[in-house]
């Protein structure tokens, strides 16, 4: 796995917030998980997708960039506090290597759904 | 000091230009057609290798695969399609995608095509993620993006050629 991309999951695994004032929250983050869809209000899902491009030299792979994504579900329709927690860390992570890809809204659940994807070498 | 400022690659360019004419249109037409059946066969490549498993619904918090029903519906005939081509002058504009593909009958039901596409693309919450269009459109981008080039450039010179050069 890319060091950047491990570094990246430890972050997103420990996104916090507090509130209502005097809680912690933790959103649940799973990587690469089939079992993903525990009962709360939001939860993320983060994977490394595919290899998106390489650089080659003296017949090795010299070096090799990968694109991610990062999922976030939630009832609240402004990701109840986790959309901006999760740009930032994206951006803390790699600048401006990562653009959300979509927004839906699952009418048979009613949860809202993010999609940003991310490139890490 | 001198300095000398060549103007042999001007010299070219104008040449060039003066030949091409009302061509221009034609030339940027035929490279973003190649172009273009790059990125289709690419994301059609994706679709055939989506995994597939038997319908049963999600249950138990997991998440499942796409029937081998709603695979077809991606891959189907005259799905993945290359909208038509918008000319303005020398620029050409098309997209290619799931954008006008249409309907389809599951299990007696309709259903958007773009709707699966997204859902197998981007996943759900009952639908386990295969982002195929997008690592189609990531990695076949650049591909593409090297056949319209190769075609601008063999269709210049032929032109040129044509011209007496």
């Amino acid at each position: 796995m890319p060091t950047e991309y491990t570094q990246l999951v430890t972050a997103m695994k420990s996104l916090t917030q507090g509130t209502p004032p005097g809680t912690v929250i933790t959103l649940p983050m799973a990587e690469n998980e089939w079992n993903t869809r525990p009962d709360t209000e939001s939860y993320g899902i983060i994977s490394l997708d595919f290899e998106q491009d390489q650089m080659n030299g003296d017949d090795r792979k010299l070096v090799a960039s990968y694109e991610g994504s990062v999922d976030l579900y939630s009832r609240g329709k402004s990701g109840s506090g986790w959309v901006e927690k999760i740009r930032n860390t994206l951006e803390d992570h790699c600048g401006a290597c990562w653009s959300l890809n979509s927004h839906t809204y699952e009418r048979e659940t009613g949860l809202f759904h993010w999609e940003w994807t991310f490139e890490v070498m | 000091m001198p300095y000398t400022v060549s103007t042999s690659g001007m010299d070219d360019v104008n040449r060039m230009l003066k030949a091409l004419g009302d061509d221009a249109g034609k030339v940027a037409s035929a490279a973003l057609y190649e172009g273009a059946g790059i990125m289709a066969d690419a994301i059609q490549r994706g679709a055939e290798s989506i995994a597939t498993a038997p319908f049963k619904y999600a249950s138990g918090g997991q998440t499942r695969l796409p029937s081998p029903e709603e695979k077809d519906i991606v891959t189907g005939k005259r799905r993945v399609g290359i909208a038509k081509f918008k000319t303005d002058g020398m620029d050409v504009d098309t997209s290619v995608g799931y954008g006008r593909s249409g309907y389809a009958m599951l299990a007696g039901r309709k259903v958007a095509v773009p709707l699966i596409a997204n859902s197998i693309n981007s996943g759900t919450t009952f639908m386990k993620k295969q982002p195929f269009f997008r690592k189609a459109a990531s990695t076949g981008g650049k591909r593409a993006t090297d056949a319209i080039r190769a075609s601008i450039e063999k269709n210049l010179q032929e032109i040129i050629d044509k011209n007496g050069g």
